[in-house]
């Protein structure tokens, strides 16, 4: 009975590990603007539209949190096997990636803005300064989480992975849930503020981003602020959902039936969600209704 | 014939010729294993092409729209195909290789229903931003009505966009895509493994008594491969489709063929270093 409360306990602290961790992760990619709302960022002086929005698509989320993710475990690894505490080599790997972070940021943003000279956007060196920081503070908070979710897995629940090969693999997933959470509420609720709500951003209006706020030019901390309250904690709830009965599967259900309870159960929280998206579906079919009349819009 | 001169292919188009060849060259690599290393070796290549055709196909199940689904311009999910095959397969693969010790079958299952659960949370938490954050019901672009339940799709899409969100053919094919990912990234693992356990202690002139030493060295090795194989069989996929996907109902699914052949003979190749690395010469 207690190794079994013993792996609940674990699998619910990585849960919320993994939860803060989606929610930084959305965060941080909005203020740096990576993933794919940054066509836009890149694409909108080209359309005339100068702005002063951070702009460091380093590569797709998750490839760039697989790196990070793994630079981390693996130095903390490091750290672990010169007999330094779990806690501090974690700690020092993290900070350590975050830095590479901090350096893919910084050439990112000055390389893609410098390809924009043609067509008159600046390199803003304040701009450099003041969000650089951030995207590094918000880095760290989800390379961290996640690194440590990864040692809780490795070293309490016994999975036979190390450590470096973990923070790859959950990094990954953690970009991809993140970006594919978080990426339309930052694409098109905040780049697109302008248009209407409750309608995709039509094409023709492709690079024109909202470049203003309340006072002066929008700047992407003023994005990291807005998408954090839905885009963020969707992503995190995304994330932690899934780590979270990954492992609860596991943990309650593997010794059951040989290995097939955890199966069963795995096809039944499919099924469940399932239910849940069509109901999603419909109730939007039905609360929002159509744009335009059947008829009028087959023919 | 110059480039100039050439035809334009179409994106769907099959070339038997080169498809003929793929077929020729998956055989060569079996052949050069069946030489170096028949029995185990070949047993296992053959399996990593298994594991790396299921991914290649069930990637094409995965509705992915690329940056104008991050705009709400065309339905799936804002992100790379790759990536989110990807993200999900490995998650898959964790819970895989988990359950590695309790038998070939139950760990692919494991490994396929960990790929398909991942895929549904961030299915159902896509169409929840859709719906509940930016007020836009979910409309294909591709088809008339959703194929699965009926519903029509055309007066459900926004003016000047192809379509938005995750109809529920795109959900499906998700998880469908997650589970044949998952389980082939599991397959691929499992006997990499195999092999690693049974080989690597007398090439490293470790006794019999103590092969549990070389335990985290096999382990390691085959989860790198694994990962690996997975990343190329999910980019030879996201070339085929060029980029963009809504899922089964989508037309550019219908070139799966292709990618098949790629991905047999990516993953005979690779499979074949894979198996290199532990054969003596």
């Amino acid at each position: 009975m207690e190794p079994i409360v013993f792996g609940i306990g674990i699998t619910a602290l990585t849960g919320a590990l993994a939860t803060v961790a989606g929610s930084a992760e959305d965060t941080e990619s909005n203020i740096g603007s990576q993933g794919d709302p940054n066509s836009q960022v890149q694409l909108a002086p080209q359309m005339g539209f100068l702005h002063r929005i951070f702009n460091k698509a380093v590569a797709g989320e998750p490839p760039a949190y697989g790196l990070w993710c793994c630079l981390g475990a693996g130095l903390a690894w490091a750290f672990m096997a010169m007999q330094i505490n779990p806690v501090l080599a974690i700690v020092l790997g993290c900070v350590l990636a975050t830095f590479v972070q901090g350096v893919y940021a910084t050439t990112a943003y000055v390389g893609r803005t410098a390809s924009l000279a043609k067509f008159g956007q600046p390199v803003y060196v304040d701009v450099l300064k003041s969000m650089t920081s951030v995207t590094m503070a918000h880095a760290f908070i989800a390379i961290f989480c996640t690194v440590t979710l990864c040692h809780l897995i490795n070293a309490a629940l016994g999975h036979p992975f190390p450590l470096p090969l973990l923070g790859l693999i959950w990094g990954i997933a953690l970009g991809a849930a993140g970006s594919a959470t978080g990426n339309p509420y930052y694409g098109k609720e905040r780049q697109y503020q302008n248009q209407k709500f409750g309608a995709g951003v039509p094409i023709s209006a492709s690079g024109n981003i909202v470049r203003y706020a309340e006072a002066g030019e929008r700047n992407s901390i003023d994005n990291g602020f807005f998408t954090h309250k839905i885009g963020g904690s969707a992503s995190g709830i995304c994330f932690g959902l899934i780590v979270f009965l990954e492992l609860w599967r596991t943990v309650l259900f593997e010794q059951v039936s040989a290995g097939w309870g955890a199966i069963i159960v795995g096809i039944l929280m499919i099924l469940i969600f399932t239910v849940v998206d069509r109901y999603i579906e419909v109730w939007a079919r039905k609360n929002y209704g159509p744009y335009t009349e059947a008829k009028e819009a087959s023919s | 014939m110059s480039a100039v001169a050439a035809k334009p292919a179409a994106g769907g188009a099959m070339n038997p010729t080169a498809m003929g060849v793929g077929v020729v060259l998956t055989l060569i690599l079996l052949g050069i294993c069946w030489y170096v290393s028949p029995g185990l070796g070949l047993m296992t290549l053959i399996g990593v092409i298994i594991g790396g055709v299921l991914i290649g196909f069930g990637t094409h199940f995965v509705p992915v729209g690329g940056a104008p689904a991050a705009m709400g311009q065309a339905p799936g999910i804002a992100t790379g195909v790759a990536m989110l095959a990807a993200g999900a397969g490995l998650a898959g693969l964790f819970g895989g290789a988990w359950a590695a010790e309790q038998g070939l079958v139950v760990a692919v299952v494991t490994g396929g229903i960990g790929g398909g659960l991942m895929m549904a949370i961030t299915c159902m938490m896509v169409n929840f931003v859709y719906v509940f954050g930016m007020g836009i019901p979910s409309a294909s672009g591709k088809v008339a009505n959703d194929p699965i339940t009926g519903d029509s799709q055309a007066e459900y899409k926004s003016q000047g966009t192809e379509g938005h969100g995750l109809p529920f053919v795109s959900f499906v094919g998700g998880v469908i895509g997650g589970i044949l990912g998952g389980g082939g990234g599991t397959l691929i693992y499992i006997e990499l493994l195999s092999l690693y356990e049974e080989t690597l202690p007398s090439i490293m002139g470790v006794p019999a008594a103590q092969a549990a030493q070389v335990m985290p060295i096999a382990v390691s090795a085959a989860g790198i491969f694994a990962v690996g194989l997975f990343l190329v069989n999910a980019v030879l996929t996201a070339y085929n489709i060029t980029g963009t996907i809504e899922g089964p109902h989508d037309p550019k699914f219908k070139r799966w063929p292709r990618a098949i052949v790629a991905s047999a003979v990516a993953s005979a190749l690779c499979g074949l270093v894979a198996v290199l690395i532990v054969v003596p010469f």
